[in-house]
């Protein structure tokens, strides 16, 4: 049984065109699984359907061998309750402070103990190098800064699985060190993480396994060396030889 | 120049001016706060309304916009009555600043819904907030922030606007000079201290938003 396991996951925005065709992953507990692919091929729409931003037409997706039921509220609440997403645009409440973006949603929603999670906040901004940006407001941050915010908002929920949906794109060159930085830590955390990403290096890097997607479909499956070193597919082939010729 | 200036004339109005300036922010204020109730439902409809919603708002916004505030005053002044309203002087004025400033405060809103950013109600969503909740900590805030320059700067050209109302024998502060000038012939004094006193309310005004603007919605509005 597997942590999460998506099985042939199918997602329309128009009702015609398929923008998930079939779509099976599985993570498992620590694993870091991470998408890449063309754009356009479906990267974040799989993310954005598992999270219950966008129903699925078909398919299914399996916690700890639970299905979730995308149409019952409360079975997408219990799903959120174990997920947190870092999106590419930050997405930080502009009208809070960076402490403030961490702790609201772990005490007004899931009513945790204001103090505790506060501490905790605290800490956690100072994990993403950020202790002394507490009371920044977004537009007094620069992008790397406000994703480090984003990414210790997410990490406050206390996910059992982080989704990141390229969280360096959005970024100066300069500043995309840094945020990886933090995903880094995480990863030596143990964290689970599935990684919508275009660093082919950072990927490279840090994942347990790579899935390489177009047009809506999984191409090819396999460990980090082999969809860069020996793809199988040609179109995965086709892929990283551009991707890597850049 | 031949005129002799006699202040001392002038001065013994002041109470009685100070009277009008009162009657003034009274109605700026009351204005102010209709139009904005008004306003507010004119941005939802037209925000979230059905089409003829959309077109009727539409229409009013654009009749109010379009027509000098003077203008829609005689219109109602001299209307109300033929359908047997019978309205005050200071209640006819009233109503045409809530109306008109209700049309541009529908477009000002309006301008502060649209601005709401969906990722962020995305991310929160994600997060586990119901609608309620995103509306409370993150819509409200946000509209209001958005919202708090452009409203403050309305707010301050009303109280100017209320002028207006000396037309129709309301008795704020310019009326009220309107009334004394008659008597004295001190016209230019009068209107002087009236000057005056319309700055020293706009400043006042204005400080105070802006005091309200940082501390509650961090918005750092420029005065002079
Ligand atoms: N809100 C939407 N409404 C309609 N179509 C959409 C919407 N969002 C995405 N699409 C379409 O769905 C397809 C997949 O988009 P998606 O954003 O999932 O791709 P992606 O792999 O994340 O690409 P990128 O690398 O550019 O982020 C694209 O053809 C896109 O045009
Ligand atoms: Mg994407």
């Amino acid at each position: 049984m597997h942590h999460l396991e998506v099985d042939g996951l199918t997602a329309t925005y128009d009702g015609k065109i398929l923008v998930l065709d079939g779509v099976s992953i599985q993570v498992g507990k620590g694993e870091i699984v991470s998408v890449i692919g063309p754009s356009g091929s479906g990267k974040s729409t799989l993310l954005r359907v598992i999270m219950g931003l966008l129903k699925p037409k078909a398919g299914h997706v399996k916690l700890d061998g639970d299905e979730v039921d995308y149409g019952n509220k409360k079975s997408v609440k219990a799903l959120r309750d174990r997920f947190s997403i870092v999106f590419q645009q930050f997405n930080l409440f502009q009208n809070m402070d960076a402490l403030r973006n961490v702790t609201i949603a772990p005490v007004k929603i899931r009513k945790r103990d204001a103090q505790k999670v506060e501490k905790e906040a605290i800490e956690l901004l100072g994990k993403v190098g950020l202790g002394d940006k507490l009371h920044s407001y977004p537009d007094e941050l620069s992008g790397g800064q406000q994703q480090r915010v984003a990414i210790a908002r997410a990490l406050a929920l206390r996910p059992e699985i982080l989704l990141l949906d390229e969280v360096t794109s959005a970024l100066d060159p300069e500043l995309v060190n840094e945020v990886l930085d933090a995903i880094r830590i995480l990863a030596k955390d143990g964290m689970t993480m599935m990684i919508v990403s275009h660093e082919m290096g950072f990927v490279r890097e840090i994942s347990t396994e790579v899935i390489m997607m177009d047009e809506g479909k999984v191409i090819e499956v396999g460990s980090a060396e082999q969809i860069f070193d020996n793809p199988q597919t040609s179109r995965c082939q086709d892929f990283v030889g551009k991707i890597l010729r850049h | 120049m031949n005129y002799t200036f006699q202040w001392g004339e002038a001065f013994i109005e002041v109470p009685y001016l100070l009277g009008g300036a009162w009657i003034t922010l009274h109605l700026s204020f009351i204005g102010f706060w209709s139009g904005a109730t008004i306003g507010l439902f004119g941005a939802l409809g037209k925000t979230y309304g059905g089409p003829v919603t959309v077109k009727l708002i539409n229409w009013y916004v654009i009749f109010f916009t379009n027509t000098p505030g003077l203008v829609t005053a005689f219109f109602i002044f001299f209307g109300l009555p033929e359908f047997g309203i019978l309205l005050s002087p200071y209640h006819t004025i009233l109503l045409n600043i809530a109306l008109n400033s209700g049309a541009y405060m529908t477009e000002i809103m309006r301008g502060g819904f649209v601005s709401v950013h969906k990722t962020e109600l995305e991310a929160a969503e994600t997060m586990g907030f119901t609608l309620l909740q995103q509306l409370r900590y993150v819509i409200v805030p946000h509209i209001a922030k958005v919202l708090f320059a452009p409203l403050s700067n309305w707010y301050i050209w009303m109280i100017l606007g209320t002028a207006m109302a000396a037309i129709f024998g309301v008795e704020e502060l310019t009326g009220r000079v309107f009334n004394r000038a008659a008597e004295t012939f001190r016209s230019i004094e009068l209107y002087t201290i009236a000057a005056g006193m319309y700055v020293a309310i706009t400043i006042l005004a204005s400080s105070i938003l802006v005091v309200i603007g940082r501390w509650a919605f961090r918005v750092k509005v420029k005065v002079f």
